[in-house]
């Protein structure tokens, strides 16, 4: 294994502190709470690792809880107010981290579907298998109504081909542009013929698929879909293009060919299994390396969910989601089939106005109660100092810089006596501050 | 509008550089609050049904089932017609102020949505791979006109995102939704953060900071104090607008409406883009289609409206386009997947209006796709160069005229 994906270990000089809690917590899930955090660094790396993994899933993990509940409304709201609730309160972390990334790498929209269910019964598939083998989540979805319908492979039988699914299935699932020709998406075009759905469950339509010789990746063979899946997993390059795509999630937005080629060994080497994988790469050097810490722009859902979960809060979920919204971020309304853009795409003085707004809104109450009170983090804080020292550990895992800590401490001090408005007003500040807006 | 001596310097430095690109045409003398406004269709509009070749046989061989849209649409000079749904556009292209181009795409089309969409927004075809360095070609007209006053010279409008096309060098773009979202509130009390609050301090410092640090840093603290700058003077410059047209509901009419606030407000913002999406219409699309056609001829109808009440139309020119257009044979689920070429619409701006280019030819297609009469960078070349911007810098090289505002 290439040095950069071995298992990271502290010395004296380089321990697992909160810093590097927090950056596991950020990555692995939407961050964490002060006393999760100071548990994960009592418990050390290799246990926080497993504590945030959870342990390997050898078959699909059943749906998540009050599936069926949020289904009965048939709302679109609900769902998605149900996956910001299962962000963050959902164990292991990693589980609800890796079914948002499938959500933002198979991008279906419910704005096209409209059909709450067949979006929770998608994300739910997310949540069983999304840590398996990638052939088997390929093959899930392959079969799921909803990403079927989202690219129309409901209309693709024989003779009239509808190129829209294999299209997306090499171009954005597996393989990426440039690593097959517009023959192999004809071909594959037809072996999906008759893949359809029929009262909201798939359905193989034998009479309207097109059983014929094809020819595919340069092998002729009278080939259907499952073959097309375990052509494509086959392929250097599908490796190549899911480490790319992982590294950009949970270490870098801009890999480097050294870090997928290791990364992409790892993934053949485990038989595909995403889990083991994953588990490799965020116990690695490289995930723990400066170039990784800081490197990434927080998303929506990192920035609203991680402030909630780092003040150890509760809020209302679908008041969250609106604000996720808001933010760019609406689960289950992605922008394209190409999901979100997300780093500095995230970023403009508008959304950064709104993301401080977000936070003034949240600690003031305006977004319905915050529990506990901010204010209760703050009852052996007294000083203006420790006011800003306070806010520091519990939004920034206490890297706070001398001239930052004294502009926090001078917010604190504008409110006097005023002991509940200078917490709130030094959160707020803290969260105004550049490294606030990075994971 | 007022200059300061240094954005003085700097329009009067372009004043050259323009005419000797104008080749001395017969336009008004260029006045910097000249706007562009880009209506990107994203999806792949189907440029077949929406301007539609009624007088050629094969159009209705190609298309058994989507040829209906024929009757009801309104008939161009040269034997097209706009789909039924387009009436007002319709209006202002036979009144001479609006043109529709035939044809407009690039060699070696590309099908992909994402691929297509950003080699539109590079405006290079041989465009591979999108980093952080990428530019986009409005992105890098904003540089060439970025002055250091209030104003913001481009923004993006509906979205949170900035699209590639306004990513620049060295100008910062925003994007906004509501004008309400453009104060930046305080936590202890209602309103804004007050003009003396330390927790400005804070922001203003992170800037500091981020312009010694690496390169991520300080693009956020830039972005913060950018933020905080904007809903300043956005806030109060919006405050001056009341529109003059009634705008339909919906994302694109209050979309139009905030793009109409600005030009009208004098903000300094020149160039715009927003995105209209839904176009993808691999199934079942005639009644999708028209109806994402009723809902843009509407919104543009009421956006002219509203800056003739403004007399602000002949200063902003409108470039309404897709991705690609799609495959000139319809598909088995009465649909039309990805194809190259299609019509783009130019609005106002004192452009020639009627019908520019030939009519697509259904006898000869490329891989199933009509074939690109005119490169999308002539188009893009002719309104820099109304806008008073260097198009070869922007665009990379010299490209020929698509003959908007005359040959």
């Amino acid at each position: 294994m290439n040095d950069l994906l071995q298992p990271w270990e502290p010395s004296r000089g380089d321990r697992f502190d909160l810093a590097k809690a927090g950056h596991l917590l950020r990555r692995a899930g939407y961050g964490g709470s002060l006393s999760l955090r100071l548990d994960l660094v009592a418990a050390g790396v290799a246990a926080a690792v497993d504590r945030v993994a959870g342990p390997a899933p050898a078959a699909p993990l059943p749906p998540p809880e009050r599936l069926q509940d949020v289904i009965a409304f048939g709302d679109i709201a609900r769902v998605r107010a149900h996956r910001v609730w299962l962000a963050l309160h959902g164990e292991p972390v990693l589980r609800t981290r890796m079914s948002h990334f499938w959500h933002g790498h198979f991008a279906t929209s419910n704005q096209k579907l409209q059909d709450p269910r067949a979006m929770a019964l998608q994300l739910a598939t997310f949540d069983g298998a999304g840590l398996l083998r990638f052939d088997e989540l390929l093959a899930a979805m392959c079969r799921d109504p909803a990403l079927l319908r989202w690219l129309d492979n409901d209309g693709n039988k024989k003779g009239k081909p509808n190129e829209n699914f294999a299209r997306e299935l090499f171009e954005l699932f597996t393989l990426g542009r440039g690593h097959y020709s517009e023959a192999d998406v004809r071909e594959a075009a037809r072996c999906f013929t008759g893949w359809h759905v029929r009262d909201g469950a798939f359905r193989f339509a034998a009479n309207l698929h097109d059983d014929g010789e094809k020819e595919l990746f340069g092998a002729r063979g009278r080939f259907g879909g499952d073959d097309v899946i375990a052509a494509v997993v086959a392929r250097r390059e599908s490796a190549e293009f899911l480490a790319d795509r992982w590294l950009r999630c949970f270490v870098h937005p801009e890999p480097e060919r050294v870090e997928i080629d290791a990364l992409a060994a790892v993934y053949e080497r485990s038989q595909r299994s995403v889990y083991a994988t994953l588990t490799t790469l965020l116990r690695s050097r490289l995930f723990f390396s400066p170039r990784a810490r800081g490197a990434k722009v927080k998303s929506p859902a990192d920035f609203v969910l991680g402030t909630v979960r780092a003040l150890g809060a509760h809020a209302a979920p679908m008041e969250l989601a609106a604000a996720m919204a808001a933010l760019g971020e609406a689960w289950c309304e992605p922008p394209s089939v190409e999901g979100w853009h997300g780093e500095r795409a995230w970023l403009s003085p508008a959304s950064w106005l709104l993301r401080s707004n977000f936070v003034a809104d949240l600690l003031a109450g305006r977004t319905g109660k915050l529990q506990p009170a901010p204010a209760a983090l703050f009852a052996r804080s007294k000083t203006p100092a420790e006011i800003a020292n306070r806010a520091g550990v519990l939004l920034l895992d206490g890297a706070l810089a001398k001239n930052d800590a004294d502009h926090l401490a001078a917010v604190a001090a504008a409110h006097g006596a005023d002991h509940a408005a200078a917490a709130v007003a030094v959160l707020h500040a803290a969260a105004c501050l550049p490294d606030y807006q990075l994971a | 509008m007022t200059l300061d001596r240094r954005s003085f310097l700097q329009f009067a430095g372009a004043v050259p550089l323009w005419w000797g690109l104008r080749g001395g045409g017969a336009l008004a003398p260029l006045g910097d609050d000249r706007t562009l406004l880009v209506l990107e269709l994203a999806g792949g509009n189907d440029g077949l049904n929406t301007v539609i070749p009624v007088d050629d046989e094969r159009y209705a061989r190609l298309r058994p089932k989507l040829s209906v849209v024929r009757s009801g649409a309104h008939r161009l000079v040269d034997g097209t017609a706009l789909h039924g749904a387009l009436a007002k556009v319709h209006g202002l292209v036979t009144g001479g102020r609006a043109t529709v181009l035939h044809g407009v795409g690039y060699p070696r089309p590309d099908r992909s949505h994402f691929r297509s969409r950003d080699i539109w927004h590079v405006a290079d075809p041989a465009h591979v791979r999108v980093t952080a360095a990428t530019t986009g070609w409005l992105g890098r007209a904003a540089d060439t006109i970025a002055r250091e006053s209030a104003g913001v010279p481009a923004a993006a409008v509906g979205g949170l995102e900035v699209p590639l096309l306004l990513k620049s060098e060295r100008t910062a773009v925003p994007s906004l939704r509501r004008v309400e979202d453009f104060q930046w509130l305080s936590a202890t009390a209602r309103g804004p953060v007050g003009s003396a609050s330390p927790t400005r301090a804070v922001v203003a410092a992170g800037e500091r900071a981020g312009g010694t640090g690496d390169d991520l840093r300080a693009f956020v603290a830039g972005t913060a104090s950018r933020g905080v700058a904007l809903a300043d003077d956005l806030s109060a410059a919006l405050a001056r607008y009341r529109p003059k047209a009634d705008y339909p509901g919906g994302q694109l009419g209050n979309d139009l409406r905030l793009a109409a606030q600005l030009v009208v407000s004098g903000f300094g913002t020149r160039l715009l883009h927003l995105s209209f999406g839904g176009f993808d219409t691999h199934a079942r699309q005639l009644p999708t289609h028209a109806g994402l056609l009723a809902q843009l001829d509407a919104a543009l109808a009421a956006f002219v409206a509203d800056l003739d009440g403004h007399a602000a139309a002949e200063r902003v020119v409108v470039l309404v386009h897709s991705e690609f257009g799609r495959r000139a044979a319809e598909n088995a689920s009465q649909g039309t997947d990805h194809g190259a070429a299609a019509p783009a619409f130019v609005l106002l701006g004192g452009a020639r209006g009627g019908v520019l280019g030939p009519v697509p030819d259904l006898g000869t297609l490329d891989d199933g796709d009509p074939i690109a009469t005119t490169d999308f960078r002539s188009v893009y070349r002719d309104l820099l160069t109304w806008l008073g911007i260097d198009a070869a810098r922007v665009l990379g090289g010299e490209h020929v005229s698509a003959g908007l505002w005359g040959s």
